[in-house]
């Protein structure tokens, strides 16, 4: 990225939602897809895009996703220019203050943009699981010389109105905003994901930061008020693979969605690889007996029973004879000998016990277990 | 034990390895499904808190450097100490002599240099998680100035021929180093590790050198024996000694049994090596793996058994492997067989290509080497 960019990396969320898998950790930190965190996407996206300074936003619980992220090595961020920078609240001579929405998260370190004088800022979220190249998403923007240029996508039209619906002209520029809609006008979604001039992005966020009715957000508050005004706004189609996890369902199924042989998010693929925090354990075993189908399998599991269409994180042991259908198991679980698993998310350090059964295979439920309860969903 | 350095050396012969160790000194040879050997070397050294580590590379240093690097892995990328890497120099005023002694010679400015008053030497072909920290007490507790470290084995099938046999007096006092002809059914085996003072050290390197009756620092300690206190300690867990195809072959298999994978993996802290990013592990409907480790990054359809899949292998619909240890991304399409064999790394066995070794001398394939049906 020749020009200057730096990246807002927003992983200050909650995931309320998400239940028991946000209870002690941001919802960037949640593990996905066998070895890594949600936001593993966003920062190997950013890497792979050549971006080399970007600023992570933290604010709810980020002990996990700090020790996580570290210095950044897994992602190429510890360099001696550029790198990574985790941007907590923090207090000034007016007092301490928590980060009151995504736009006032990014003015609160104006000056560490400042410092960078970027050209361009782009705005990502760190609980968005897709694979992107930012390079792309900046020439679009330059080519419109727009002031600001949202990614968008096309989503199923039942699900718009969960979405920020975008109107464009027939040049794709922006010429409303509809906030989860009742009955949408298309069903192109905002992503989140926002490609700023810094210059018009810096003034805004001090025009939004004096606003005493706006509650700092970009898409209800920022991008609006630009609009208003006039500014040139784009929109930028994105096709691929894209989740925003919101609930325990969503999350079970975009992780079934790795095993469905037409997905569109490659892991393998080489040339975009998705970095993690590496755990030095040794290669899974899989036993005499065992019976593996359709499944996924990260290091230092330990395979005795039965596993069809399952994800299994790290360290797990799965005894003779307990069978795992349609789940996602966390690391070091323990399934014994006898249990039976059905569309399940397992949380950590979970044992279930000889010949206990977890769901029905045709329930059409999804069950979230930890060692002390189970939530249905 | 931050009192100890660790000095990593070996002088295998790469000759007994079938094409395997054309590009790679020996104690790079791919183990246990993501690891080289040295990885398990240099770990135990991490983890029983050795901060200063020399690898003397021998030639063939290219791969050592890709794969060591600054050593990042162990935390050996350190400001203070860390990792240091002797690539051997042959044209220097002890150039007509070989052996392991002018190589140590040659970095007398390290020894000079580093604050540590103790070594502990290591053969990284040899793979044994010794406690380092009991066996480093019990060197210094004893007053040695070398302690070496042996394990009783009990070979009857010879399998351990040539291995150094170290002979073991009362109170653990070294009586004398040869070599095992398997003319007992048990043996002492001197597993080529061994603590050192320093400054004894030092004074055996300048004494070899200038009296020149030795080349090789195993023979030093059999002529200073009776100048020298030195005794043994006993190592009771389990050894891997990879001196050749044979031994290699059959040590990564003997990962299949759980007690040896869990006390070369576990035991002590974990093995640490470089990271390839590789995604888990599809097992497709069609697959079906018994009795085998496999590493991350692989997809699998076909069949596989009792055997070593590396990472990023792709095993095609129909494929059958058997005893096997296939290397990093290899790929074996549909239908093809492979029988006890060693594939090396990124090697291509095309559809419906059948190889099959013995159990004794297993087939191997050449690094990149692809074998298609004509």
């Amino acid at each position: 990225m020749g020009n200057k960019v730096v990246a807002m990396l927003l992983a200050g969320g909650q995931g309320s939602r998400l239940k028991a898998l946000t209870s002690k950790i941001a919802k960037p930190a949640v593990p996905f897809g066998g070895k890594y965190r949600i936001i593993d996407f966003a920062l190997s996206n950013a890497t792979n895009s050549g971006i080399s300074n970007i600023g992570i936003l933290t604010q709810y619980k980020p002990y996990l996703l700090n020790t996580h992220i570290g210095i950044g090595s897994a992602w190429d961020y510890d360099r001696n220019i550029g790198g990574l920078r985790i941007l907590p609240p923090f207090t000034s001579e007016e007092g301490g203050r928590w980060y009151t929405g995504t736009a006032n998260a990014v003015y609160e370190n104006i000056d560490y943009l400042d410092e960078l004088e970027p050209q361009y800022v782009l705005i990502l979220s760190g609980d968005h699981i897709y694979k992107m190249d930012y390079n792309q998403l900046l020439n679009y923007h330059k080519g419109k010389k727009a002031d600001v240029t949202i990614a968008v996508m096309e989503v199923p039209w039942e699900e718009a109105s969960r979405f920020g619906i975008i109107n464009v002209d027939e040049k794709d520029k922006i010429i409303e905003f509809e906030e989860k809609p009742p009955k949408p006008k298309n069903n192109m979604a905002s992503m989140g994901i926002y490609m700023f001039n810094w210059k018009e992005l810096r003034k805004y966020l001090r025009k939004d930061n004096k606003d005493k009715d706006s509650v700092h957000d970009f898409g209800k508050n920022v991008l609006p008020k630009m609009l208003e005004e006039e500014k040139k706004m784009y929109a930028w189609n994105f096709k691929g693979y894209w989740k925003d996890v919101g609930t325990v369902r969503s999350y079970w199924e975009s992780n079934m969605d790795l095993l469905d042989d037409k997905n569109t998010l490659n892991l393998y693929d080489k040339s975009w690889r998705i970095y993690t925090k590496n755990k030095n354990l040794p290669p899974q075993y899989i036993a005499r007996g065992a019976i593996v189908n359709n499944s996924l399998i990260n290091e230092g599991c330990h395979i005795m029973g039965e596993l069809n269409n399952s994800i299994l994180f790290s360290e797990i042991i799965v005894e003779p004879g307990a069978i795992i259908n349609n789940s996602v198991v966390l690391s070091n679980c323990t399934i014994k000998s006898g249990a039976v698993v059905n569309n399940a998310v397992i949380l950590e350090d979970t044992v279930i016990e000889e010949d206990k059964r977890i769901g029905e295979i045709g329930d059409n439920k999804i069950y979230l277990v930890s060692g002390k309860k189970i939530w249905e969903e | 034990m931050d009192r100890c350095l660790g000095i990593i050396t070996t002088l295998e012969r790469d000759s007994n390895f079938g094409g395997i160790c054309k590009n790679r000194p020996s104690y790079m040879l791919p183990f246990g499904g993501r690891y080289r050997l040295i990885d398990f070397t240099i770990s135990n050294m991490v983890n029983h808190g050795l901060r200063t580590i020399a690898v003397y590379t021998g030639e063939k240093i290219r791969s050592t450097m890709d794969h060591l690097g600054d050593g990042k892995p162990w935390d050996l990328n350190r400001r203070i100490n860390g990792l240091f890497l002797y690539p051997p120099i042959n044209d220097n005023h002890v150039g007509t002599h070989f052996g392991d002694i002018a190589q140590f010679y040659s970095t007398m400015e390290f020894f000079d240099r580093t604050r540590e008053e103790y070594i502990f030497l290591s053969n990284p072909n040899i793979i044994a998680k010794l406690n380092i920290g009991d066996a480093f007490r019990f060197f210094i507790d004893t007053g040695a100035d070398i302690t070496l470290i042996y394990r009783e084995q009990l070979d009857p099938d010879g399998n351990l021929i040539n291995c150094d046999k170290i002979h073991v007096g009362e109170d653990n006092v070294f009586e004398n180093l040869g070599v095992n002809l398997s003319t007992e059914k048990r043996f002492n085996h001197y597993i080529g590790m061994a603590f050192v003072k320093k400054d004894i050290f030092i004074k055996i390197l300048k004494d070899s050198i200038e009296q020149g009756n030795t080349n090789y620092f195993k023979d030093a300690i059999i002529l200073y024996k009776d100048k020298y206190k030195i005794n043994t300690y006993e190592f009771k867990g389990h050894v891997e000694t990879i001196r050749d195809l044979k031994s290699f072959y059959k040590a990564n298999l003997n990962l299949l049994s759980k007690d040896i994978s869990r006390e070369l993996f576990f035991q002590g802290g974990a093995i640490y090596t470089k990271s390839k990013d590789e995604p888990s592990t599809l097992y497709t409907e069609s697959s079906n793996v018994q009795n085998s480790l496999i590493a991350n990054g692989c997809v699998i359809e076909g069949d596989v058994e009792n055997s070593i899949v590396f990472r990023g292998v792709k095993i095609g619909k129909g494929a059958f492997i058997k005893n096997s240890v296939v290397m990093q991304k290899s790929v074996i399409e549909e239908n093809a067989i492979v029988v006890n064999a060693v594939l090396d790394k990124q090697t291509f066995i095309g559809k419906g290509v059948n190889i099959g070794g013995s159990i004794l001398a297993p087939y191997v394939v050449e690094k990149y080497q692809r074998i298609v049906k004509e």
